[in-house]
């Protein structure tokens, strides 16, 4: 086996440089306080104090078992039984993307989000973000009832003062705006639209926080209609993405995972394996993702999109003058290999775009044109409708607000302070117009100004419907009777019409009007309804509007030209992250203890620098930093304060931060996580989780940008360090305890498509299984044998796993401080390592790591009480009630896959207690726990197919984890029955466990990833 | 000397005390065992008279056992099915019979007390069978006999379908006028009968009833 060409992987630039991790130098433990005088223990002292305990002992062995009482219905529902799961499908309301649901419920309560596998978008993919949406269901601050001048208030009274006032404006003539996001819900659209209706000066106003507006611009100019193309992932061969993290958080991650990873798949012949180019200035999930990543600022994305437009239109003989176009900062020989390649792979190519420069966007669509993109990958005659906020409008409105122009004013499912630039001087206009009214379900930045907060329910208790993609109907329905007086916004427009009406019967209605007229079947309304909202969705005639085909707008666009970057400079590039989003999820603590995909940071938001960069301005990881930038329109200057991340394949020029975080609210984090004898808060110095960066964003020229802020970088002098996982739970030996000149440890395999069509085994380690065994074979495994693949060429490291499984089982949050002690305690992780390119970049690889259930489990046989042994079917079981907190275990299990309960980690909150899975313990202080492969599910699955009388199907049991990855990246069941998916998998050539030379035999095997370099010859491995 | 009498004193009480223990040592237990645990019922319910004498089946009441993890305690309006009509013992219905026969007038409706406390929790006028205005109906809260540790979930579903009779694990509910823990429910009680069946079957079919820790704790 070629044992050369050892490509090295790692997780922490400490690990790839063998310098000591800062964060282990944290130290776990504190210090015993010194025992001072005569404080040892006297005989007559332990004499009494034996005493008393065996008192107590004696005493609390005769107390009474608590009474538990049993409470039945008095009327129980027919669908209810007392311990039965039972579903209902529904629509995400966690984004304006409107993936299908299906919640499972307990005892008339939500109890676990999962994706809808009939949903034509999203296909049973659910992101981290939507699934954590459950938990803002059962927020104890959220507003429950109306509120008028920040004191709560009676429908009633808030009804009647808004009425009066609405009646005043009518017939004055006043302006009303009506300023929402994107309003996916044709119901709630076409409500929108006839409650302005009386108002002889009315607009609704749709912006998006996290803005596409210029790519719908763009369309506009070259299709005739302001709508967003529905992007067909699946069927592109060759991706080619600017800045467009659309894996991640851009527009529909979950749709463009499941098109994307089904063009990944590796199956027929020639193996099925689409080629991504990603051209970005920061390090993003889809970035880590591409076969092809190039790191560049925000201002030569333009450059490039410019040059690569050229060679497709003189490939294509468009006529297209870019313009004078400053020299490509890429080698012109890849840009040309990369046109060739979108131009040989037409009607099967792909070009997207996150600018918010309407110039490029245009270009963009003109390479698509020229590639035959539109009506094969690209979908404009049945667009996305997930974004249609109009910057434009947006920015009108504002004028209008500050030039004291507008007399009522909605809100609705947007924080405008806060998403905006200068949301104090918003704020401060919002103060003088008449009537403001928030839809807000908290208090926040928005709905702190306004008149009156009317609050809107959470999704899960709504009626509603969504048009994700044009003639994809979807519904939502209430799960669960509504927690407080909160009131559906339809319904309050309904009653503030004069005409109350339920929001089911609104929602019915429209339906009646609207859409059975766009039906495919034949069948009466009723069995049409009653279908939809069995399924959850339902596919009817798109009525989009009109587009003409590609104009010739593209003609003679001009590629703006490149600002010179200052010397000492750094170019801001503001993004979204996973969780957070653009601010929405900031109440969700298990979204703030997700850590990033890429940078693996909980809690906070930094500024990411390259490390190239870091040194040239020396800081280090940590180091607080202070971000100034002047405004060019009103040169006031804009500061904050983040800590320093050392992002590797990050743009030498550009300092990247993460918008939605500082928000209002999130002080309530500060005590987060036990409160012990060293307990640090888990907020900022501000009180707030991270600090807002929204004052970097402009909205000028009809875009709001993210990207293009100069800023100037200094040193503070003062350290915050970042909770950050990469390093914890290493798998590999630090160089420190290698042996010497001992070979590091292979983790992750992979190869390059080359070299697997020529031999698929390509890239494995050829580490054989050690053939001896002292340990003899007392497994027969005769009935079911439980295991797990996991394809790392599928995994995008989403994360979507990482909160399905904290959902299902109960798994804790520990904050901040906790998590700085390496005391997460996710049952699953996802191991991001990094590997040096060969064209100076990064190679980014994500791995989901969760027990490996290991035949030969060395966590079983250190454990000296028998809480962990292993089941007959091939699993590793932990006994919680049989623990006794040795750490043994966790010890020993060369994975680094358990948890341990430092604490009781808190439980106070009883409303958000009933998000807690009943079929799962909650473990308390002193205990080890980890992954168990949900066998909550497999019992369950086990024990209702005997009921039914049935076997158990191949396809019964799906964990968590593997219920909503997007990206089909695992697979689960039975390998014994040589049908079941997870049998075939692991007959794969890809196939590899991780460590096998241990001799272990982990249950958890994974699938090589295989990356599209057809240049690249060799095999890539790493230890 | 007073050394002695202490002796004499701690060997008297060693007597004793050993003497009690000898004679209760069936008492003596585990802690978290209740066999034996029979408390008193918001409403003096007799599955005697209901599972024993009138036969009625376990599942018709305790319907979540063949379907759900929990066997359930039946809805207030599953006890209505019958006690819409039944108001109080037969005994006492034809004891008012046979009065109204001698006084020569209609029999009055009858309602036990116990019945009372049902159509309370309802909310409901038992002569006319409509929600009486004056009462708010409210669930009844029965005390839980049989219970298991938080830690561990016993599945009635599996049992049922396997064919287990209640009683092996209930006792003879059917002879009980208040229901009594009859077996200890310990783990170990649970594991033996476990091993058992793996090798009697239950009723003459095969089981497969796994010992695994985590077909009861996870």
């Amino acid at each position: 086996m070629p044992t050369q060409n050892r490509k090295r992987y790692w997780k922490s630039r400490e690990e790839r440089d063998g310098a000591p991790d800062p964060a282990a130098t944290d130290r776990e433990f504190f210090d015993t306080p010194a025992v001072t005088g005569a404080a040892y223990t006297t005989r007559r002292g332990f004499l009494t104090a034996a005493g008393f305990g065996l008192a107590g002992a004696a005493l609390s062995s005769c107390s009474r078992a608590p009474v538990v009482q049993a409470i039945p219905y008095l009327v129980q529902p027919e669908e209810v039984t007392p311990g039965r799961p039972y579903f209902y499908a529904s629509t995400c309301g966690g984004c304006s993307a409107g993936c299908g649901l299906i919640v499972r419920n307990r005892d008339g309560r939500p109890v676990k989000l999962e994706g809808n596998p009939d949903h034509p978008a999203s296909r049973g993919g659910l992101c981290a973000a939507g699934q954590a949406s459950i938990l803002g269901l059962y927020d104890s601050q959220r507003l429950t009832a109306p509120m008028r001048d920040g004191q709560r208030a009676s429908w009633a009274d808030v009804d009647g003062a808004i009425r009066t006032t609405l009646d005043d404006i009518r017939t004055q003539g006043g302006a009303v705006r009506f300023l929402t996001g994107t309003v996916t819900s044709p119901t709630v659209r076409s409500l929108i639209g006839a409650f302005l209706k009386p108002f002889p000066n009315a607009r609704h106003v749709a912006y998006d926080a996290l803005s596409t507006s210029a790519l719908l611009d763009a369309c506009e100019q070259t299709h005739g209609a302001r709508v967003l193309p529905r992007l067909r992932f699946d069927r592109a061969e060759v991706i080619v993405s600017f800045d467009a993290d659309f894996l991640g958080t851009w527009i529909s991650p979950v749709e463009y995972t499941v098109g994307y990873s089904a063009g990944r798949t590796l199956r027929g012949d020639p193996p099925r394996l689409s080629y991504h180019a990603q051209f970005e200035s920061r390090m993003s999930l889809t970035g880590g993702r591409a076969d092809w990543r190039i790191a560049l600022a925000p201002a030569e994305i333009g450059i490039v999109i410019g040059h690569l437009a050229e060679r497709l239109a003189r490939m294509a003989d468009m006529p297209l003058a870019p313009g004078a176009l400053p020299p490509a900062p890429v080698p012109a020989a890849r840009l040309d290999e990369l046109a060739d390649r979108l131009w040989r792979a037409r009607g099967r190519s792909l070009v997207v775009c996150a600018s918010q420069d309407t110039s490029l966007q245009v270009l963009c669509n003109a390479m698509n044109h020229a590639v035959g993109a539109y009506g094969t990958t690209i979908d404009v005659e049945r667009p996305s409708y997930q974004r249609a906020g109009n910057d434009r409008d947006l920015e009108a409105l504002r004028d209008e607000l500050s030039a004291g122009g507008v007399a009522a004013l909605f809100i609705a499912g947007v924080n405008p302070v806060y998403d905006l630039p200068d949301g104090d001087g918003l704020a401060q206009a919002l103060r003088t117009v008449p009537l403001v009214i928030s839809f807000a379900d908290h208090v926040d930045e928005t709905s702190s100004v306004a008149r009156y907060v009317c609050p809107d329910r959470h999704f899960l208790e709504c009626w509603s419907d969504t048009e994700a993609v044009a003639g994809v109907v979807s519904l939502t329905q209430p799960v669960i009777r509504p927690l407080g007086e909160s009131r559906q916004l339809i319904e309050s427009l309904a009653v503030w019409s004069g005409a109350p009406m339920s929001a089911c019967d609104l929602v019915r209605a429209h339906w009646t009007q609207q859409i059975y007229p766009r039906r495919r079947t034949d069948a009466p309304f009723r069995d049409f309804w009653e279908r939809a909202v069995h399924d959850g969705v339902v596919e009817v005639t798109p009525d989009a509007p009109a587009v003409r085909p590609f104009g010739e707008a593209a003609r003679g666009v001009m590629v703006p030209e490149a600002p010179p970057l200052p010397d000492g400079d750094f170019a801001l590039v503001l993004y979204p992250t996973v969780g957070m989003l653009d601010g929405r999820h900031a109440h969700n603590p298990w979204l703030h203890e997700l850590p990033d995909p890429t940078t693996k940071v909980t809690w906070d938001n930094y500024a990411s620098f390259s490390p190239e960069a870091a040194g040239r301005i020396g800081i280090a990881d940590g180091d607080v930093v202070r971000l100034e930038s002047s405004d060019g329109l009103t040169g006031a200057t804009k500061v904050i304060e983040l800590s320093a991340h050392l992002q590797p394949g990050q743009h030498d020029r550009v300092v990247a931060v993460a918008l939605g975080y500082g928000r209002m609210g999130t002080d309530r984090f500060a005590k987060v996580g036990p409160q012990w004898i060293e307990g640090r808060t888990t907020v900022g110095t501000n009180g707030l989780i991270g600090v807002s960066a929204a004052g970097f964003r402009t909205l000028a020229n009809g875009v709001l940008r993210d990207t293009g802020r100069l800023v100037r970088v200094t040193k503070t002098g003062r350290t915050r360090p970042l909770a950050a996982t990469q390093s914890h739970h290493m798998i590999a030996v630090p160089a420190a305890l290698a042996p010497a000149g001992g070979a590091r440890r292979p983790i992750v395999e992979e190869t390059t498509l080359a070299a697997y069509v020529k031999d698929p085994t390509a890239g494995s380690l050829g580490h054989a299984e050690p053939t001896a065994d002292l340990w003899p074979p007392d497994h027969p495994y005769t009935g079911h044998r439980w295991a797990m693949v996991v394809d790392l060429n599928a995994c995008t490291g989403c994360a979507a796993c990482v909160i399905g499984c904290q959902v299902e089982n109960n798994v804790p949050v520990v904050g901040r401080d906790e998590v700085r002690r390496h005391r997460e305690m996710h049952w699953i992780r996802i191991d991001r390592y990094y590997a040096d390119g060969d064209d100076g970049g990064v190679d980014v690889i994500h791995q989901p790591m969760l027990c490996q259930h290991c035949e030969h489990a060395s966590c079983e046989v250190v454990c000296p009480v028998l809480a962990t042994v292993h089941s007959s079917e091939g699993l590793n079981q932990q006994i919680y009630n049989r623990c006794v907190g040795t750490r043994y275990c966790a010890n020993n299990c060369p994975y680094k896959v358990r948890r341990f309960n430092w604490f009781d980690y808190p439980r106070e909150d009883r409303l958000q207690n009933l998000v807690l899975n009943p079929d799962v313990v909650v473990r308390s202080r002193g205990v080890m726990e980890k992954c168990s492969m949900c066998i909550q599910r497999i019992q369950n699955a086990r024990i209702e197919a005997a009921r039914l009388g049935q076997p158990l199907g191949p396809n019964a049991v799906e964990t968590a984890c593997q219920q909503s990855c997007p990206a089909r990246a695992i697979t689960f069941g039975d390998a014994n029955d040589p049908e079941s998916p997870v049998s075939q998998a692991r007959t794969s050539p890809r196939y590899f466990r991780v460590l096998a030379e241990l001799n272990v035999k982990p249950a958890v095997g994974y699938l090589r990833l295989v990356r599209h370099r057809p240049e690249d010859g060799g095999e890539r491995r790493h230890g | 000397m007073t050394g002695r009498i202490v002796t004499i004193i701690l060997s008297v009480g060693l007597a004793l005390g050993a003497t009690l223990l000898a004679t209760r040592a069936s008492a003596i237990r585990l802690t978290g065992i209740h066999q034996g645990y029979e408390p008193v019922q918001p409403i003096a319910f007799s599955h005697r008279l209901h599972a024993g004498d009138l036969q009625v089946p376990c599942l018709y009441c305790h319907s979540g056992a063949g379907s759900s993890r929990y066997a359930g305690i039946p809805a207030v309006t599953t006890c209505m099915n019958c006690h819409r009509f039944v108001t109080t013992t037969f005994g006492a219905v034809r004891a008012e019979d046979d009065l109204a026969r001698q006084e020569n007038r209609k029999p009055r409706l009858l309602i036990s007390p116990e019945l009372q406390k049902l159509y309370d929790a309802l909310g409901i006028d038992p002569v006319s069978g409509l929600p009486a205005p004056d009462k708010t109906p409210s669930p009844i809260a029965w005390v839980k006999v049989h219970n298991v540790p938080a830690f561990t979930y016993f599945d009635h579903r599996g049992h049922v379908t396997a064919g287990v009779p209640c009683q092996q694990c209930h006792g003879p509910v059917e002879t009980m006028e208040r229901v009594r823990q009859v077996e200890t429910l310990s783990m170990g009680w649970c594991v033996n009968c476990h091993r058992q069946v793996n090798r009697t079957g239950v009723g003459g079919k095969r089981v497969n009833a796994s010992i695994d820790c985590v077909t009861c704790h996870y």
